[in-house]
């Protein structure tokens, strides 16, 4: 039982999968980078290796690269993995990336069950989709909601089952600004 | 005879019930699809998002600061652990550059931890309470209420609210004490201890209550580790594992939390980690959180006349490093009362943060619902869901 | 007609001395409806008020508080002197809201009654769209026929019982049983799928818990020889001034353990927390009544306090001594029969509300069964305890030699004719307790131990 640094971690992982490449954020944090071909194998070694030891995947979430002011610019769907062990109490961030073209992920839910639920956030969230997923629904949006509000060219949509989001002369900064003509009626068109 | 009493003959002959999303049980909008035969529940479904009020979407919209008050809104029945979670965050984002260090005055961090672990006993009443009220015990509930109204009559005299409070804020506390806090808070505490015992002695051991939660839906260490679970339910299972004693924040470090766990304290029926040892850990919690209470009371230095004194002022100048904050990313974990409430916080180097990711404990509390609801009875529900201490706002957020 | 010595008197009062068969029905239905309009009716009505009262002072807060009759008498004074100028009319309003009795009515919340019986008779009768009509319709009406035929057999003094057969215990018995018909009728009319699940819970829990109610009564009724309640009653008459010797409740430990049984079970008959297993609300909404509203849901609201008060009546009755004064029976019975039979109904009344306050305040105290648990209560621990008793029960019949002969139509002062000698009497009670109380010693023992954590949080190792 020791805490390994994150240098020695990553050797342990990088030993069996080279093209797994240790990164560093601005502010110093450092992470691992995942191919998504990798991804599997490299969170199964994460969990069963009893050096590495992740029982425990703490939280799984993702963000939208394409407005970071990161060098090179990219668009892709970051989708971290936040891993933590009980029992060596070390800690591990894997990240991978999915292109927005190919918004795919395999689901590391076979691996770590709480990751279920938070891949269906980040699909509903961000619209990764994770494949071999047990069941990939919406979790927090309604089912026919159109479009993943946390990716940064989201558009709110005019209107919900008839009922507009914004009011006359209500204004979004980077909402579809004014309703489509047609779309949606005026405010006070229910009554 | 309405046809549709047993409908949904893809399931046999079982009867699909829609409990919730308003339902006595279910501690707000959570909805759970049932099929059920008869008593016996084959298999229940969550079906949350009701009261999804896409914070994390507005994270994005307001300033650093200007998430404070949303962050209430996550978990507003513990709306302090709610703003410290994001409050410890930022500024572990902000420490992580030393040109924009923040340095948290150590009175503001004895007024955190009194806050946060009132507010941790205010929400394991709520929590404990709502659970017997589940299992049809209604007198224990306002008995917990009562001292729950105690612990906001503080609260509002402090920051002058009773539920949401804004109260922690980004680099320290709103506002200092009021005159005699202190000895508020102290005497509060000894009433509070005999009401405590008082309540324990009226549902804890009582025999209906004990066999109602006794063996039912136990969660193995390894399966609550792998499920995600969190903070009692986790500890529940027998894990011990405390944020605040093993990745201590604040002043957590120097307080030496004592942390309580699963031991299958319902006897000779019980099991680790069922609902009787998820209500008893909270139990336990609640009197550790009564002792560091006094303990931070006697850490509190005296107050200073400069709001940002680093030892007796309150409220560290921030206005500054928010404006140019570091870019880049951080994750930061704190213990609230339904567990970890980590936060991943990304920062373009902006004044907006560029992503507010919260992670909370009832979300994954949920998750593990289908896996445990199946072959138990009806009545199991409502003591599965009360023990796992559902907020529906934080699953929802 | 031979209805029994007090209808049959009312009816030849009514009709002369050879009544036709409609005055002896009619006095029959006088008799019963009296105690029943006087007494039960009125409980059923203040049942609510008394429950939150209680709740309200168990949980440390006022309950109903605000509500007075002061607008009532407003109203009232309005209506009977409006011929008064209005000022007038405010100052004797005000004069009489001022008097003492009107300030405790505020403080007991009574004009919450009143208010609520409006509200109550305001309130939109809803039936849902795939409500099975009539079923529907009919269950709150029948609940409450379940809950006040069986008065009628109830003795409420030395005369006041409408119907006085030889099998009046089984009378009770099955005439109460007719509940479960409506409330199974509720859920399953009701179109509501918790209903429903109310429903089936009320069936099974309610014909269960039949059996250890009618091994209850069994071992009264063997013990007095006679299925008559006023026989049985009046078996429990004792000429000592401290009356309440004589009292099945104290006769053996074995007959105390049935009424206790009894209770329990009557208890659960009436879907009383920690049995409401057919309403629970955390559970089922409100179970078998989440559909009704307005009049129907006050029947069935009433029916429910009038069966709890039911429930007292039988426990009274079969065991604590009827509607016998505690001390002084004796002179009681020398009185005018009108007083005597106004202090007998008295007595009964107060025996039986005593034992609806002790309903509320277990509902207020005690969690909720789960319905396995309830059935394992039934089957596993009542059936087989009061099996035990009723053994108990003919054993210490024949170690003190004496089998009570059966007859009809007893009457006080006739004494019981099974007698304890004082010796046999304490051997009675202190064998079986001290073996009970062996047993109990030894469980706890052996299962009962507390974790040092839970002793500490309840402050017992203080």
């Amino acid at each position: 039982m020791s805490a390994l640094p994150f240098s020695e971690l990553a050797a342990r992982i990088r030993a069996r999968f080279p093209a797994v490449a240790e990164r560093m954020s601005e502010n110093r944090q450092p992470w691992l980078l995942v191919p998504a071909a990798d991804l599997l194998a490299v969170c199964q070694l994460c969990r069963d290796d009893p050096e590495l030891d992740f029982a425990s995947l703490c939280d799984l979430t993702g963000w939208d690269l394409l407005r970071y002011p990161a060098q090179p610019p990219s668009d892709a769907i970051v989708v971290a993995y936040y891993l933590h062990s009980l029992r060596h109490r070390h800690h591990l961030t894997l990240k991978a990336l999915a292109p927005r073209a190919c918004c795919t992920l395999p689901s590391v839910s076979a691996i770590w069950p709480a990751a279920i639920a938070f891949e269906r956030e980040v699909y509903d969230l961000l619209g990764v989709q994770f494949s071999g997923h047990p069941r990939l629904t919406r979790i927090l949006l309604p089912e026919d909601w159109e479009g993943h509000p946390l990716r940064k060219d989201y558009a709110y949509p005019a209107a919900y089952h008839g009922v507009p989001h914004a009011r006359a002369g209500q204004w979004f900064e980077d909402g579809p600004a004014r309703a489509p003509a047609g779309a949606a009626p005026p405010a006070g068109g229910a009554a | 005879m309405s046809s549709d009493l047993l409908i949904e003959n893809q399931h046999g002959e079982r009867m699909r019930l829609s409990m919730g999303p308003q339902h006595p049980a279910t501690h707000g909008v959570l909805r759970l699809l049932i099929d059920s035969d008869g008593e016996v529940v084959s298999r229940a479904v969550p079906d949350q998002g009701y009261l999804h009020r896409a914070i994390e979407k507005i994270g994005e919209c307001v300033e650093w600061a200007q998430f404070v008050p949303y962050t209430d809104r996550i978990d507003y029945v513990c709306a302090m652990n709610a703003n410290l979670a994001y409050c410890v965050a930022v500024e572990a984002l902000l420490n992580s550059d030393p040109a924009t260090a923040v340095r948290v005055p150590r009175r503001a961090e004895c007024l955190r931890v009194i806050v946060a672990e009132l507010n941790r006993i205010s929400s394991h009443l709520i929590a404990v309470g709502a659970m017997a009220m589940d299992l049809g015990a209604y007198t224990p509930f306002l008995h917990g209420l009562a001292q729950r109204e105690a612990v906001n009559d503080i609260f509002e005299k402090l920051c002058g609210q009773r539920l949401t409070y804004n109260y922690v804020t980004i680099g320290g506390v709103a506002f200092d004490l009021y005159p005699g806090a202190e000895q508020e808070i102290a005497s509060f505490l000894d009433r509070f201890e005999e009401e405590f015992r008082r309540f324990n002695q009226l549902i804890t051991n009582n025999r209906i209550f004990r066999e109602r939660c006794a063996g039912v839906a136990p969660v193995s260490a390894e399966e609550a580790i792998a499920w995600g679970l969190v903070g009692p339910n986790l500890r529940a299972s027998g894990v011990d594992w405390d944020i605040r004693r093993d990745e201590p924040y604040g002043i957590y470090g120097e307080l030496g939390v004592r942390v309580p766990v699963g031991r299958g304290y319902a006897g000779a029926r019980g099991r680790v980690g069922d609902c009787y040892d998820r209500y008893v850990v909270r139990l336990l919690e609640i009197e550790e959180s009564v002792r560091l209470i006094r303990e931070a009371l006697r850490l509190l230095p005296p107050k200073a006349d400069k709001p940002s004194d680093p030892l007796g002022g309150h409220q560290a100048d921030v206005g500054k490093q928010l404006r140019k904050p570091p870019r880049g990313e951080v994750r930061v974990r704190t213990e609230a009362p339904r567990g970890e409430m980590g936060y991943v916080i990304v920062s373009d180097g902006g004044k907006q943060p560029y992503r507010v990711r919260c992670r909370t404990g009832s979300f994954s509390a949920v998750g593990i619902f289908e896996h445990l609801m199946r072959g138990i009875f009806l009545a199991d529900i409502v003591t599965i869901i009360g023990s796992f201490d559902i907020v529906v706002p934080e699953i929802d957020r | 007609m031979n209805l029994g010595p007090g209808v049959d008197a009312l009816a030849r009062f009514l009709a002369g001395p050879e009544p036709a068969w409609w005055a002896s029905a009619l006095a029959a239905c006088i008799v019963w409806l009296g105690p029943l309009l006087l007494i039960v009716l009125p409980i059923a009505a203040l049942g609510q008020i008394i429950e939150r009262k209680v709740a309200a002072a168990m949980q440390r807060r006022h309950g109903p508080n605000t509500a007075g009759l002061d607008g009532l008498v407003r109203f009232l004074v309005r209506c009977l002197c409006w011929f008064l100028p209005r000022a007038t009319q405010e100052r004797l309003t005000a004069r009489l809201c001022r008097l003492p009795g009107m300030q405790l009515a505020r403080r007991l919340g009574l004009g919450q009654l009143v208010a609520d019986g409006i509200k109550m008779l305001g309130k939109e009768d809803l039936i849902p769209g795939n409500a099975d009509g009539w079923v529907f319709r009919l269950a709150p009406y029948l609940a409450m026929c379940g809950a006040l035929l069986p008065f009628a057999a109830i003795p409420f003094g030395q005369h006041l019982v409408a119907l006085e057969v030889p099998v009046a215990a089984l009378y009770v018995a099955a005439a109460g049983g007719l509940t479960v018909i409506a409330l199974f009728m509720a859920g399953w009319g009701s179109g509501n799928k918790f209903s429903l699940l109310g429903g089936m819970r009320a069936v099974a829990q309610v014909v269960s818990y039949e059996i250890p109610v009618g091994l209850a009564i069994a071992g009264v009724v063997l013990w007095c020889g006679s299925m008559d309640l006023q026989r049985i009653v009046a078996s429990q008459y004792n000429a000592h001034w401290a009356s309440f010797l004589g009292w099945n409740f104290f006769q053996s430990p074995f007959l105390a353990l049935l009424a206790v049984i009894l209770f329990v079970a009557g208890l659960a008959e009436c879907q009383r927390t920690p049995f409401d297993m057919a309403e629970a609300e955390s559970e089922l909404v409100s179970g078998f009544n989440t559909e009704y509203s307005g009049l129907r849901w006050g029947l069935f609201a009433m029916a429910e306090y009038a069966e709890m008060f039911l429930v007292g009546a039988i426990i009274a009755t079969l065991f604590l001594g009827g509607y016998q004064s505690p001390f002084g029976e004796p002179a009681i019975i020398a009185l005018p029969a009108w007083l005597a039979a106004l202090i007998h109904a008295l007595m009964l009344t107060l025996k039986a509300s005593a034992l609806l306050f002790v309903m509320v305040w277990l509902r207020w105290t005690l969690p909720r069964l789960r319905v396995d648990q309830v059935m394992r209560l039934c089957w596993i621990t009542l059936v087989p305890l009061a099996l035990l008793a009723l053994f108990g029960v003919a054993l210490t019949m024949l170690a003190a030699g004496s089998v009570a002969p059966g007859s009809a139509y007893g009457r006080i002062p006739a004494l019981p004719e099974l007698h304890l000698t004082p010796l046999a009497h304490a051997l009675a009670w202190v064998l079986p307790v001290a073996i009970a109380a062996l047993l109990i010693v030894l469980a706890r023992r052996q299962h009962g131990r507390l974790h040092p954590d839970l002793a500490r949080l309840s402050g017992a190792g203080r």
